[in-house]
């Protein structure tokens, strides 16, 4: 029952921050609701019992990704109706409803999630009994190390030519 | 003895051989020149071996009147290969091939040896050997002819003579008269030579074949019988067309215009070609087909023509004043002889005389050329021709005195010499004829009167230039003493011991005494026996057989003849021939010593005076000096009256119509065709295809060219169409 | 109720919105908004798709990878933006026409 209805709430928090994203006219409520959209897709993982890739797409994702795409938009001045719309001199709101919404149901997402992952521990357990919960992190650390292992390590290299690419395309002082 | 083509052929193939290697030899002067002329001379004596052999054999070896060797090869066959049109190309060799062979050969090799003498100094040996290139030729293609066995080869020899001859008048090409002359021979010997072309093809076509054996054969078979051509009977058509080759090439009476013409060429050239051979190969012709003569009722007119011949040159040699052209004349008359000869019947005494005639004419014309040589004119700077500018050579010139002498005597007719053999036989035979029908008379009437006019003006030509007083002094004393020299006297010399009549017949009439004796024959005439007309019922075997595969066949007719003392004619005819030809002969020597003893009466003693006779006749003299007008008939009648009008006539016609219409019509026709095409062209391929193509590419370009537009969205949406539509497939 | 297909058809719908985004809007970065969700919607139908018929997390490796890689895609692309940005000085995506023939 608790899984029906978390599942609804990220399915409806997914598809909603999807459509949203692609239609609101905003370039950075587009990034916000596609920070809604990956909420939802990491309670749709939790739904489905992978943990560790919920967690991840937290971490990685939406506290990563979407934090680049913000600097990115502003680093290009991306967007123009945002200096006036709320410009220097009027007073920055807090944030409408619309914000809270959005804010609250993502908290709500997060929370579900981890307690979904927390679960096993809110059962008492006898002293000297480990807790029975499994978590799949075990599992997807020893299948990386065994079995994909060249995968690992090929992302691995992937991840330094990202870091080195972006550094260098973007270094400052390149002439035309 | 087995002959095979390889030791007849060098006969033809060795001065045809001389003549190529010096084509490119005698051109270069100098010593390869005296190369050039001594190879002519070696190649000529060689063949003269070769002939010397057959000569041999045939005479002393297998005796038979009709032994013959009959080689061929196939030349080519229209009906492939069934025989039926084929034209077969061989070698003939008959008694009176042998006999002719020798003739030719050697009267050949001395007049060659004569002209390095004489062409000594024309410029290096003839403009550096041209005249012996054109004679090593002309030798050959006599003696082609002489050994051909069809008429096809006898036509291409001829015809390669006429040319040489032409050559060899036009040898002095610098003079306009030389070119004339040597254009007039080859013009009128062609115009016997077309109706020649026709004969053979009238015989091909209703035998199938030219060569002389299968003639021979179709006579004996009778397939002349009842054919006609054009309503003539075939043997006739076919005779008259043939024999106007003779005509034409033997200077015969209505195209003789071209002999006198001919003296323009180089004295030897006029020995070789206008005295013995190429003249004799016209009635060489005639003997070939005879029994084509007889057959076609040819005899009398054939007789006639030789009869008006030798009776009219002789008339107008009796008024020549040029050395050479008196002998011109003579040489016609005499060829008028042998023709009036094949025209009587006497096959024997023609080929006879013309063997002997060759001989001592070629003599006279040698030693004649010697003459001309020796007087030089200062003045002028040319050789003195002219007999009244000549007198009392023989103190200068005692070698060509003797050697002209012994020929003139032959000429003359005068008893013992090879000349009163042959033409008194000729005129017996006549005779003969003469006693059987009244028309004959005629023709022998003509031969007689010749034969009295030939002494007479033989013997004037040589009393007005050896004896008597030198009529030009200058001339006369400026002529060199003649020595011994070899290549000059000696020629003379061995052709004039020819002319004795020992070598051909041994008794005055030519009947028989012994010349050779043979185990099988007893004693006979050699000549006699040897040469007789072919008798065409020994051919009916020898026709045209299948060849079976091979090509050449060899047909020896093994028969033996023996020699007929009658002559096939039976005991009383056979009495009666030798009762005329007594009187014939009896008749030719006063003739003959008349004509000596008046032409001595009028010129050597001085006694008549041949003024009183020109005076007389003097518009007969007139016409003979100028030919009997013959040459102003051609000239003027058929040349410039008809020929040159016609020729206008075709002219206009060509230049005026086909040039304006059809050539310069076509041009029009051709550039309408020519604006077609450009609007074809402009239109389908320049426009439709060439810029069509152009103007696809850049429609097509226009649509094509929004694919690559750059915008990345618009290749995503393809990317994901494309993604779906192979999901889709699927 | 929860099974296979809803969260095939909430993979489906993630698709066809990030497909949207990147074909419609004409800002770079936008477009790699739509880039992460599609990424998403892939991650998630491997995950899917480990829960109910294969059971031994190849899929959630194979989805953590998705993140992995997405993460750098991202961070590349973004310079490449800021690159962009800095010669062309505009983010339009029309801008970006040097392929155009």
């Amino acid at each position: 029952m608790f899984l029906n209805i978390m599942f609804l709430l990220a399915a409806g928090a997914t598809i909603g921050g999807s459509f949203l994203t692609a239609t609101s006219k905003n370039l950075m409520h587009a990034c916000i609701y596609l920070l809604l959209t990956l909420f939802g897709v990491s309670g749709l993982y939790a739904t489905l019992g992978a943990d560790f890739l919920a967690a991840t797409q937290l971490v990685v994702y939406a506290g990563g990704v979407v934090i680049l795409m913000l600097f990115a938009i502003m680093l290009t001045g991306g967007v123009r109706e945002f200096v006036n719309k709320f410009g220097i001199d009027k007073v920055a709101s807090m944030g409408t409803v619309k914000t809270y919404s959005i804010a609250g149901f993502m908290v709500v997402i997060m929370s579900f999630v981890i307690m979904k992952i927390l679960a096993p521990i809110f059962k008492s357990y006898a002293p000297g009994e480990l807790p029975g919960f499994s978590t799949t992190v075990e599992k997807i650390g020893t299948l990386l190390i065994t079995d994909h292992v060249l995968a690992f390590e090929i992302s691995s290299i992937l991840l330094l030519g990202a870091l080195v690419g972006a550094a260098v395309i973007s270094r400052p002082g390149r002439t035309r | 003895m087995d002959y095979t083509i390889s030791s007849v052929a060098p006969i033809v193939l060795l001065p045809f051989f001389a003549f190529v290697i010096n084509a490119f030899l005698a051109r270069k002067g100098g010593k390869a020149t005296v190369a050039a002329v001594f190879l002519a001379c070696a190649s000529i004596a060689g063949s003269s071996i070769y002939a010397l052999k057959i000569f041999k054999d045939f005479v002393f070896g297998n005796y038979a009147a009709d032994y013959y060797i009959h080689k061929v090869f196939t030349w080519f066959d229209l009906n492939g290969g069934g025989q039926e049109f084929a034209v077969n190309m061989g070698i003939y060799i008959d008694n009176m091939t042998a006999v002719m062979l020798v003739m030719v050969t050697v009267v050949a090799t001395m007049i060659h040896i004569f002209s390095t003498y004489y062409m000594h100094h024309d410029m290096n040996y003839g403009r550096n050997g041209r005249f012996f290139v054109y004679m090593s030729l002309f030798t050959s293609a006599m003696l082609g002819l002489v050994l051909s066995d069809n008429l096809f080869s006898v036509f291409i020899f001829w015809e390669l003579m006429g040319f040489c001859s032409y050559s060899l008048i036009g040898h002095y090409y610098e003079k306009e008269k030389t070119g004339n002359a040597s254009i007039k021979a080859f013009m009128t010997t062609r115009i016997g030579d077309v109706f020649f072309l026709l004969g053979i093809v009238a015989l091909w076509t209703h035998i199938g074949s030219v060569s002389f054996v299968d003639l021979y054969a179709a006579i004996a078979n009778g397939a002349f019988s009842g054919v006609t051509v054009l309503g003539i009977p075939l043997a006739t058509f076919c005779a008259v067309c043939i024999f106007l080759g003779t005509i034409g090439k033997s200077a015969q009476f209505p195209l003789n215009v071209w002999l006198p013409d001919a003296m323009n060429g180089p004295t030897p050239c006029s020995a070789l070609i206008h005295a013995a051979t190429m003249v004799a190969a016209g009635v060489y012709l005639s003997l070939r087909i005879y029994p084509l003569i007889e057959l076609g009722n040819l005899n009398y007119f054939v007789a006639c023509i030789g009869g008006i011949t030798a009776l009219g040159a002789a008339t107008i040699a009796l008024v020549q004043t040029d050395f050479k052209a008196v002998l011109a004349f003579s040489t016609i008359s005499q060829l008028g002889y042998m023709v009036l000869g094949v025209g009587v019947g006497s096959y024997n005494a023609a080929f006879m005389h013309l063997i002997t005639h060759a001989i001592f004419k070629a003599c006279l014309f040698l030693a004649a050329g010697s003459v001309i040589h020796s007087l030089h004119d200062h003045h002028t700077h040319e050789h003195v021709q002219e007999m009244p500018r000549m007198g009392g050579l023989r103190h200068k010139m005692k070698f060509t005195w003797f050697a002209m002498w012994c020929c003139t005597l032959a000429i003359a007719g005068v008893p013992f010499f090879s000349g009163f053999v042959s033409k008194d036989r000729i005129l017996g035979d006549a005779l003969v004829m003469a006693t059987h029908s009244p028309k004959w008379i005629i023709p022998t009437a003509l031969g007689f009167i010749g034969a009295f006019l030939t002494a007479f003006y033989m013997c004037r030509m040589m009393f007005l230039a050896f004896h008597g007083k030198p009529r030009d002094k200058e001339v006369y004393d400026h002529c060199h003493e003649e020595h011994f020299s070899w290549n000059r006297n000696l020629p003379l010399l061995f052709l004039s011991v020819f002319t004795l009549g020992i070598w051909f017949s041994g008794s005055l009439t030519g009947q028989g005494v012994v010349k050779v004796a043979d185990a099988h024959h007893g004693k006979y005439e050699w000549f006699q026996t040897l040469i007789q007309k072919p008798v065409v019922s020994k051919f009916t075997t020898m026709q045209r057989e299948d060849f079976s595969g091979m090509d050449t066949r060899v047909k020896n007719s093994a028969e033996k003849s023996h020699y007929d003392h009658n002559h096939g004619l039976n005991e009383e005819e056979a009495h009666h021939v030798h009762h005329v030809h007594k009187i014939g002969a009896i008749a030719s020597i006063f003739i003959a010593l008349g004509g000596i003893f008046v032409a001595a009466m009028m010129y050597l003693w001085n006694k008549w005076n041949p003024g009183f006779w020109v005076n007389t006749f003097n518009r007969y003299y007139r016409t003979l000096q100028n030919k009997y007008y013959m040459d102003d008939l051609y000239i003027k009648g058929f040349i410039q009256g008809l020929l040159i009008p016609f020729n206008n006539l075709l002219s206009r016609f060509d230049m005026g119509f086909y040039d304006k219409y059809v050539v310069d019509g076509w041009a029009v026709v051709v550039r309408y065709l020519m604006n077609v095409s450009k609007w074809f062209d402009n239109l389908f391929v320049d426009t439709i295809m060439v810029d069509g193509t152009g103007a696809s590419v850049r429609f097509f370009n226009v649509i094509l060219r929004t694919i690559q537009s750059g915008k990345i969205q618009f290749y995503i949406i393809m990317i994901i169409l494309v993604i779906f539509g192979y999901i889709l497939a699927l | 109720m929860i099974s296979l297909p809803s969260y095939l058809i909430i993979s489906f719908c993630l698709f066809i919105a990030g497909l949207t985004v990147m074909i419609a809007r004409k800002n770079i970065i936008a477009m790699l908004l739509g880039i992460e969700l599609i990424l998403n919607a892939a991650a998630l139908n491997f995950a899917a798709y480990t829960r109910f018929i294969n059971q031994n997390l190849d899929g959630h490796l194979m989805s953590l990878f998705i993140i992995v890689i997405a993460a750098a895609e991202a961070a590349v692309g973004l310079a490449i933006v800021i690159r962009f940005f800095q010669i062309k000085e505009s983010i339009h995506i029309d801008d970006a026409t040097e392929l155009q023939s």
